[in-house]
């Protein structure tokens, strides 16, 4: 049944929910001045990285959606209930993260934008400064 | 800022991890950041798999303000050393 999927659907799913969150988390683009051997070790340590964030992001989902949806013990077997409960709870999460992961990108943008325009005002302002 | 062909290796190595340690900031970030807003907005009773309009504008909201507790935060516990890669 479900039960077995275990590490082959941890594997799958995380790699669907991590293609999405990436640009969220660092801009690919960062990487493109540095030299090959450089981007080999970066790009290795994220992947290393995102393998086990999405691990761990399996458990915690299997753990949230138990809490939310399992609350009785007199069968050992899930109910149609429960069961459609944990599978309404999974897709509300994942949506609910890609939802989270968009705007986090929006914020992180704002926020390099912002750190530069005030790197420019800093240069400017020394330029000025030198009597430049 | 740093530039990669003129470190020693110890140097890159040190950049190495503190781009890793930045990159595990923001992942952690991301996850508290998502079960904060989940917790607070989505309804728990799982009417169906999808978010209403309430509980989407909620997300939006609960995004933008946790952000802004990060900021007051990280300048609260000391600015530049905080802020060095951060936010």
């Amino acid at each position: 049944g479900r039960g077995s999927g275990g590490a082959r659907g941890a594997a799958g799913a995380a790699r669907r929910l991590e293609g999405r969150r990436r640009e969220g988390i660092m801009n690919p683009a960062d990487l493109d001045g540095l030299p090959d051997g450089d981007k080999q070790v970066m790009m290795d340590m994220i992947e290393g990285m995102q393998t086990r964030d999405s691990l761990q992001l399996y458990n915690r989902l299997v753990e949230r959606c138990f809490r939310s949806c399992i609350d009785s013990f007199r069968r050992k077997n899930l109910d149609s209930g429960e069961e459609k409960c944990v599978v309404k709870c999974c897709e509300k999460f994942l949506k609910h993260s890609q939802r989270v992961g968009l705007r986090f990108a929006e914020l992180n943008q704002g926020a390099e934008q912002q750190m530069q325009e005030m790197l420019q005002q800093q240069a400017a302002a020394a330029a000025a400064a030198q009597g430049k | 800022m740093f530039d990669p062909e003129k470190m020693t290796p110890e140097q890159k190595a040190k950049a190495f991890e503190m781009a890793k340690q930045e990159m595990e900031y923001r992942v952690d970030l991301f996850n508290r950041l998502s079960a904060s807003c989940f917790d607070k907005c989505i309804e728990k009773r799982f009417k169906d798999g999808d978010l209403n309009t309430g509980e989407n504008s909620c997300v939006d909201r609960c995004a933008a303000k946790y952000w802004q507790v990060v900021g007051i935060v990280g300048q609260m516990l000391g600015g530049s050393a905080m802020q060095g890669g951060m936010q």
